[in-house]
């Protein structure tokens, strides 16, 4: 199952260094300021831990949240470019928060990722304006794919 | 004469009158009266007459008896006749009696003294001649016209009769007989038998007298023989119940006092023969206030007829206490407001009603709880009646007297302060209670009791308690029992239900899996940087050989919840697993105000599959169903659970509530995952239900009420057709995750 799937998922997998070549350290704030910022909102810390690395690698600006409401009270709400977002998460769910976003008006991409779900799953939440959806575990390129399309829609 | 006269002495009334014969010499030719006054008199000796006289009242006085004979013996010593008499006028020719049939003489002297008790008939004979004449007559020979007289030997040559009186009316005779010639009667004699006569009307009247009163007295003897007899019968029955002690005897008034009273009646009401001496006792006061108005019927009755009806009343005893007695009694006759009365203790009788009416008491109350111990408490007396299974489950010997010390030993020390409370409150409240408590036997085992006990008054109006008392020591353990099972239950609902658990499993086992994917690709870019970025990428598989061991846990421990219980293919009544389901959620229900109501159907047959996970299903259509009613305010939230058959060997189960319902488009989306019309919970049970029921070879479906709210039904076959592969999610996102991952 899980080979399956990175077999799939490898196969859309975008050259890597293709949008931001010229980033290499994600540490460096000044630079993070030109960088899209993506924020990852998961109450899983292996994803906390892992998914920022790759994202710097990609060339983005990451921060990590671990839950729905720490991301409100952030202050990065504005300056998210896209956002990666799980769907079952403890207090505020994932399209709860989405359904937040949208009252407030802050017309953010969200990628969602989950654990579990299915195409149906899938077809609702992109129905209601999810830029994409991931099932864990996806592979780099996936995730790739999946950010460059939210950005190019919003 | 004896010929004669024995056989009229045997005639009875109508009889007694001789006929007169024909041919009889006339009346005339047999009287020769004129002739006393012709011949010399002889000169009167007044001197014996005198003394002869004296010598009959005397004997009148002394000895009245024989009266008549001496009277007879003085006409024969006056007269110096050969016989002389008395002859009587009776009825039945011997008494002597006014306006009688026959004569008869009482007494004779002389020759004819043989002749005493003979007569002659009053129709026919010189006796009766001398009524008719009314005066005094000489016959001379007068057998010659009465024949009868023939055979009274010797003959009569002359006889002088006189006639005397009493109050006017002729009643006798006394005559004087000369057999021979040897001396005629003469005036003298006249005079003297005149005398004589009258005497022997005085004598006649004394002895009349005296018959009567013998007569009286005899009668008064005889009456009060038979009183008397009668009497002392009475008086021994009486004196039979009296000692007998069986029944109480009162002398009473009318208004109110107790002359008298036997030891019966005493040590019924326990007073003394010092109270009843000093006129103290008063049935009135004897009475309780209630039953006075009760007195007035008998009281009246008494007055009315003398007698009152018996009836049940109750006496107040010297203590106070109350005895039961049946009342009968009257007034005794010309005494005005006194009577008797006989009172019956009815207490053996009332404590045999009593015990009864407790003994079918014990019967209810030990049908209402089942196989239990009763007692009864009369908090007056103190006195406890214990039924033999409360023997047994205090473990006494049973009939050992029941006492509140011998009771506490048994009772629990720390339960010991409530039960004297508990006692204390009962005896003062007079209330029905329930309560429970712990016994602690000898061997130090612990016995649960519950007791429910009812307050009732008794005959005196005492409070009585009658309380059965269950050893529910069994169901307590086995209710620890389910709530253990219960809370596994819970456990394996919360943590195991199939919803959360094919998401923690899909959650738990992907996480990580994410986490070594994602960590890999950016170990994979840093090294292929230039530069590598070494230490990066040494983070990256650090981290990375961290979440496959996490993911390696998270197996193990999904086996591990698995591996305690298999999922099974078993017959399921649903009835019954419905009751288990909504005995453990009863709590619950009751917390959100929701009336359940079951309709399951009879005869409903089993179903084959997994019980744990149907349960799990109707569980989760409960949830869903009181959930849905948590707004609901304005209506009952009531939630209708009924099992039928349905079409083509199947079951079906529907919930019903009064909830807020939904939409008709959306009924399709209802079983999808995170869809949700609660604030709580992510809304993935009605997917998970229905995975189970379809694994059933089931469907499961929502309709919307007429009414408010929704029904929520699955139906599933009676028999599976096959094992099927399992297409049961947790099954398959465990196991060969599990393979692939171990």
């Amino acid at each position: 199952m899980i080979s399956a799937e990175n077999q799939r998922q490898s196969i859309i997998d975008a050259p890597r260094g293709e949008v931001h070549p010229s980033v290499v350290r994600s540490e460096d704030t000044r630079i993070a300021i030109e960088r899209p910022l993506v924020s990852i909102v998961d109450d899983d810390e292996s994803v906390r831990e892992s998914l920022p690395d790759l994202l710097r690698e990609f060339g983005f600006a990451a921060r990590a949240f671990s839950s729905a409401e720490e991301f409100l009270a952030s202050g990065s709400v504005a300056e998210t470019s896209c956002l990666i977002l799980d769907i079952a998460m403890p207090g505020m769910s994932g399209p709860e928060l989405q359904l937040e976003l949208g009252r407030r008006r802050q017309a953010i991409p969200i990628v969602f990722i989950t654990g579990q779900g299915d195409e149906t799953i899938r077809t609702r939440l992109l129905k209601q304006g999810a830029a994409g959806l991931l099932l864990k575990p996806f592979s780099d390129s996936a995730l790739l794919a999946a950010i460059k399309t939210a950005l190019r829609v919003s | 004469m004896e010929s004669m006269a024995e056989p009229d002495k045997s005639r009875n009334d109508s009889s007694l009158e001789t006929p007169i014969p024909v041919g009889a010499v006339p009346l005339e030719s047999i009287l020769c009266t004129e002739e006393l006054s012709r011949r010399p008199s002889r000169p009167p000796d007044y001197q014996k007459e005198n003394h002869a006289l004296v010598e009959l009242t005397s004997a009148l006085a002394d000895s009245p008896s024989t009266i008549f004979q001496t009277l007879a013996d003085t006409i024969q010593e006056i007269t110096q006749c050969d016989s002389a008499g008395l002859s009587l006028l009776t009825k039945d020719g011997k008494s002597p009696h006014v306006e009688g049939k026959r004569f008869y003489w009482p007494a004779i002297a002389g020759m004819w003294n043989p002749h005493v008790g003979g007569g002659t008939p009053r129709n026919f004979g010189p006796c009766g001649d001398v009524l008719d004449q009314n005066r005094t007559l000489l016959f001379s020979h007068f057998e010659r016209r009465y024949p009868y007289l023939v055979p009274v030997n010797p003959a009569a040559e002359e006889c002088l009769l006189v006639p005397f009186y009493v109050a006017g009316n002729a009643v006798g005779t006394i005559w004087a007989i000369m057999h021979t010639g040897r001396r005629k009667f003469d005036g003298e004699d006249n005079r003297v038998m005149a005398s004589l006569g009258k005497f022997a009307s005085s004598a006649y009247q004394a002895l009349v007298h005296i018959e009567n009163l013998k007569v009286q007295v005899t009668e008064r003897e005889k009456a009060e023989a038979e009183v008397r007899e009668l009497a002392s019968g009475l008086e021994a029955k009486v004196r039979r119940l009296v000692e007998a002690n069986v029944v109480g005897i009162v002398i009473f008034t009318l208004e109110g006092a107790i002359i008298d009273a036997n030891e019966a009646f005493l040590q019924m009401v326990q007073y003394d023969r010092d109270d009843l001496a000093s006129g103290r006792m008063r049935w009135t006061d004897l009475t309780p206030a209630e039953c006075r108005d009760r007195d007035e019927r008998p009281i009246a009755e008494l007055k009315a007829s003398g007698v009152f009806q018996p009836f049940e009343k109750e006496y107040l005893r010297k203590d106070g206490t109350r005895v039961p007695v049946l009342l009968g009694g009257t007034l005794f006759e010309g005494a005005g407001n006194e009577g008797v009365a006989f009172i019956l203790d009815l207490s053996e009788q009332k404590r045999a009603e009593r015990s009864l009416r407790r003994s079918e008491a014990f019967l209810v109350e030990g049908q209402r709880l089942g196989q239990i111990g009763s007692y009864s408490w009369r908090v007056a007396t103190g006195e406890i009646t214990w039924s033999e299974q409360l023997y047994r489950i205090y473990e006494f010997e049973i009939g050992v007297p029941v006492t509140f010390d011998l009771i506490r030993t048994r009772v629990h020390p720390d339960d010991l302060t409530l039960y004297e409370k508990m006692v204390e409150q009962a005896a003062n409240g007079g209330k029905d209670f329930e309560w429970q408590y712990r016994l602690m036997m000898p061997d130090r085992s612990i016995k649960h009791l519950q007791a429910v006990a009812r307050a009732t008054r008794d005959q005196d109006g005492q409070l009585e308690y009658i309380a059965a008392i269950q050893d529910v020591t069994a169901r307590r353990l086995s209710e620890e029992a389910r709530d253990k099972a219960t809370s596994e239950l819970a456990h394996v609902a919360s943590m195991m239900s199939l919803g959360t658990l094919a998401a923690s499993i899909a959650h738990e086992v992907n996480q990580p899996l994410a986490g070594i994917v994602t960590n890999a690709a950016t170990c994979q870019r840093m090294l292929a940087a230039t530069p590598p970025n070494i230490d990066g990428a040494l983070e990256t598989v650090r981290r990375t050989i961290r979440d496959a061991n996490r993911a390696s846990q998270v197996i193990t421990r999904l086996r591990a919840l698995f591996n305690r219980r298999q999922i099974a293919t078993e017959s399921v009544d649903l009835n019954e697993a419905t009751r288990e389901v909504i005995a453990l959620s009863l709590n619950g229900l009751q917390r959100n105000e929701v009336l359940v109501r079951l309709e399951l159907a009879d005869n409903l047959p089993p179903v084959t599959g997994d019980r744990i996970l149907l349960q799990q299903v109707v569980l989760n259509l409960l949830r869903n169903g009181s959930e849905a009613m948590s707004a609901v305010h304005d209506r009952p939230r009531l939630l209708l659970i009924r099992t039928d058959r349905d079409e083509g060997d199947r079951v079906r189960l529907s919930v019903k509530d009064a909830g807020v319902g939904f939409e008709p488009q959306a009924a399709d989306s209802l079983f999808e995952n995170f869809h949700t019309t609660k604030n709580e919970g992510m809304g993935i049970g009605l997917s998970v239900s229905r995975s189970i029921i379809e694994s059933h070879q089931g469907r499961l479906w929502a309709e919307k009420n007429d009414g408010p709210g929704s029904t929520f039904s699955f139906s599933i076959p009676c028999r599976r057709e096959a094992d099927l592969p399992s297409n049961d999610t947790a099954l398959v996102a465990c196991a060969p995750s599990g393979r692939d991952t171990a």
